[in-house]
């Protein structure tokens, strides 16, 4: 045991003794070459972040990109299939068409779901007559705050067929005539199952986001449009709705990414085959599987970056209409 | 209290009656919102905490029992003989230290390089900085799988869930940090520097103590980040006595849901409690840094 920690420990410092010196020498051989002080003491201290960036980030970029192009197993030397494991994919993926429209759907629906929920409540918090604002955002702020694999674990009991929640719902059941459904075995069931549990761990911190959004809104703009006779509607339609949008924007693009990044419900449930699964769980069961199909897996783990680029390029190019900057002139 | 009669017969109260009922009824329809969404909140998280008390017998009864009778404390002792949790625990700390130190000096030390020194490329380079941030981190997973377990040998090992700290790898750290150097006047690094301060003194002397508030958020977060962390322990960690507690806790479920008796909802619930207990204690301790963490990037940004 203690070894195990030694040995990484040893491992820590000699990288921090290496990043230590290459900052020392950074500063030397640039002061030798006639630098100015503060340009040579500038890429100094980013030299972690520039090592980090070529040895964690853009070499494996590069390297992943190679990989998706041949077939490679981790052991033996990759070898160049060309297009190969994209058109497999694209063409005979029983896995990754459901899995994508899983993922998607499940991005689609529960974003929009949360966001309203989140920014309803950070409206209702930021309202002046609200006593105890502090209470409040703890508590909503709490699901946000238990690690993920707990909530996990916890809606999977709560979602169990004969759980809380089917307990508490089997009166309704029972008025519309319906079985008690069995949340992450049913297909029809599974994606709604995903998207509560995921909405109740998300929506605190955006409302805590989105209520710090809301208090930044100057009170003058509302009391300009309290004296031009608007009501509630007018408030929130006109001045709450563009002051938040960035800030709006921000989580939404948050969510988004998020949302592609879905993993742990994938791996800690057991989802019936015609759902699919995230696109995240299938990179990780292709990889790491008992197969090692690492460059088909970095071919869709491609596919999922072209995908996110997509959707927040969409979201982007959207943001002119909806997105209203202060200061900002058109 | 205006009575309806007074309201009827005096015109000019009329407006103010109807205001205060009106208000009356904002304020009815505010709280409801608020109770609600509390009790969706605490409904779930009471229920953890509940089960994790009730006997075998009791996690399954219809109704369900609501409060746990008798309630079984023992669980909580026998959870640490069921599952070898208390080197869940230390593996937990001991990856969740290193990895915060490591990211917390790094993270401020490049901070401080983009927000107080000219040089040429910086912006360049800070807008690819930002430009990471975007990229999922699954793009990287492999090709660094392979670094660590087939060039370095370090497969089952710690320093891949560590070592990287020390490389800046968190550029969220970096972004908020920045904009708090930033704040900073730039008066008060030139007295120093008049005052024959040299750069590790001025950095580790002056600015860190300056942006303590940040430096507490970035703890905060990174805190959480790596306490919660799962994908990488995941695919780097094999052997069961080295798993972190998510990992614990996921193999744990997994050995329950595939056998043959009820799973022990009440075990697993009870070391979700234990594992979420040092972050909560954190939370209620240092909330103000919980908030300022998640929301500067949004406002300042």
């Amino acid at each position: 045991m203690l070894s195990d920690y030694a040995r990484t420990l040893a491992d820590y410092l000699i990288a921090a003794a290496l990043i230590g010196s290459a900052m020392y020498l950074t500063y030397n051989i640039l002061r030798k070459f006639g630098v100015k002080p503060e340009t040579a003491s500038g890429y100094t201290l980013i030299v972690p972040w520039l090592l980090g960036f070529v040895i964690w980030t853009a070499y494996p970029i590069l390297a992943s990109l190679y990989y998706s192009f041949t077939d490679f197993n981790g052991l033996q030397p990759p070898r160049w299939v060309g297009l190969e494991n994209y058109k497999n994919l694209l063409e005979r993926g029983s896995y990754f068409w459901p899995s994508l429209r899983m993922t998607l759907l499940y991005g689609a629906i529960s974003l929009p779901i949360g966001l309203t929920l989140a920014l309803l409540i950070a409206m209702v918090l930021a309202r002046e007559d609200v006593r105890f604002i502090g209470f409040w955002r703890t508590m909503f702020y709490l699901p946000a705050v238990i690690p993920t694999v707990a909530t996990l674990v916890l809606w999977i009991w709560l979602l169990s067929t004969n759980g809380l929640v089917n307990q508490i719902l089997s009166p309704i059941y029972n008025l519309i005539g319906m079985e008690k459904p069995s949340w992450f075995t049913d297909p029809t069931y599974a994606l709604p199952g995903l998207i509560i549990m995921s909405l109740w761990g998300v929506f605190g911190a955006n409302t805590v986001i989105l209520l710090a959004g809301i208090k930044n809104i100057p009170r003058e703009l509302y009391e300009a449009v309290a004296v031009d006779g608007g009501g509630a509607w007018a408030k929130f339609w006109h001045v709450t709705l563009p002051m938040v949008s960035p800030t709006l924007f921000y989580t939404l693009v948050l969510g988004i990414i998020g949302a592609v990044k879905t993993f742990e419900p994938g791996v800690f449930i057991n989802l019936p085959r015609a759902t699919g699964t995230f696109l995240q769980v299938l990179v990780y069961q292709y990889a790491f599987g008992t197969r090692a199909l690492m460059g088909y897996a970095s071919a869709l783990s491609w596919l999922m970056l072209l995908i996110i680029l997509i959707l927040t390029a969409l979201v982007f190019r959207s943001s002119a209409l909806w997105v209203y900057y202060e200061g900002e002139r058109r | 209290m205006a009575t309806t009669t007074t309201a009827r017969t005096s015109a000019a109260e009329k407006p103010t009656y109807l205001y205060k009922v009106q208000s009356l009824a904002v304020k009815v329809l505010v709280y409801m919102v608020l109770l609600l969404g509390l009790s969706i909140v605490i409904i779930p998280i009471y229920w953890m905490i509940a089960t994790s008390l009730k006997t075998d017998t009791a996690l399954f009864l219809i109704p369900p029992q609501w409060f746990p009778d008798p309630i079984q404390w023992s669980n909580y002792i026998e959870v640490w003989q069921l599952v070898p949790l208390a080197r869940y625990f230390a593996n937990s700390v001991f990856v969740t230290l290193l990895a915060i130190l490591g990211e917390i000096i790094t993270s401020a030390l490049v901070a401080y390089g983009f927000a107080r020194f000219r040089f040429p490329g910086r912006g360049v380079l800070f807008s690819i900085m930002l430009a990471t941030m975007m990229l999922p981190s699954i793009i990287t997973l492999i090709p660094s799988f392979i670094i660590w377990a087939r060039w370095l040998g370090r497969y089952d090992t710690y320093s891949p869930l560590t070592v990287g700290s020390l490389f800046a790898w968190g550029p969220a750290y970096i972004f908020l940090l920045r904009q708090f150097f930033l704040t900073i006047p730039r008066d008060i690094e030139e007295a120093a520097i008049i005052d024959g301060g040299n750069l590790l003194q001025i950095f580790g002397y002056i600015m860190l103590p300056l942006v303590r508030p940040a430096l507490l958020a970035i703890t905060i977060l990174s805190f959480t980040g790596n306490w919660n962390n799962f994908l990488s322990p995941l695919i780097y960690l094999s052997t069961p006595e080295k798993f972190t507690l998510p990992l614990g806790l996921y193999q744990f479920n997994k050995s329950l849901a595939g056998g043959s008796e009820a799973p022990k909802w009440n075990m697993m619930m009870a070391m979700a409690v234990l594992m979420t207990i040092p972050i909560i204690v954190l939370y209620f301790r240092a909330q103000r840094y919980f908030i300022e963490g998640i929301t500067v990037g949004a406002v300042k940004g």
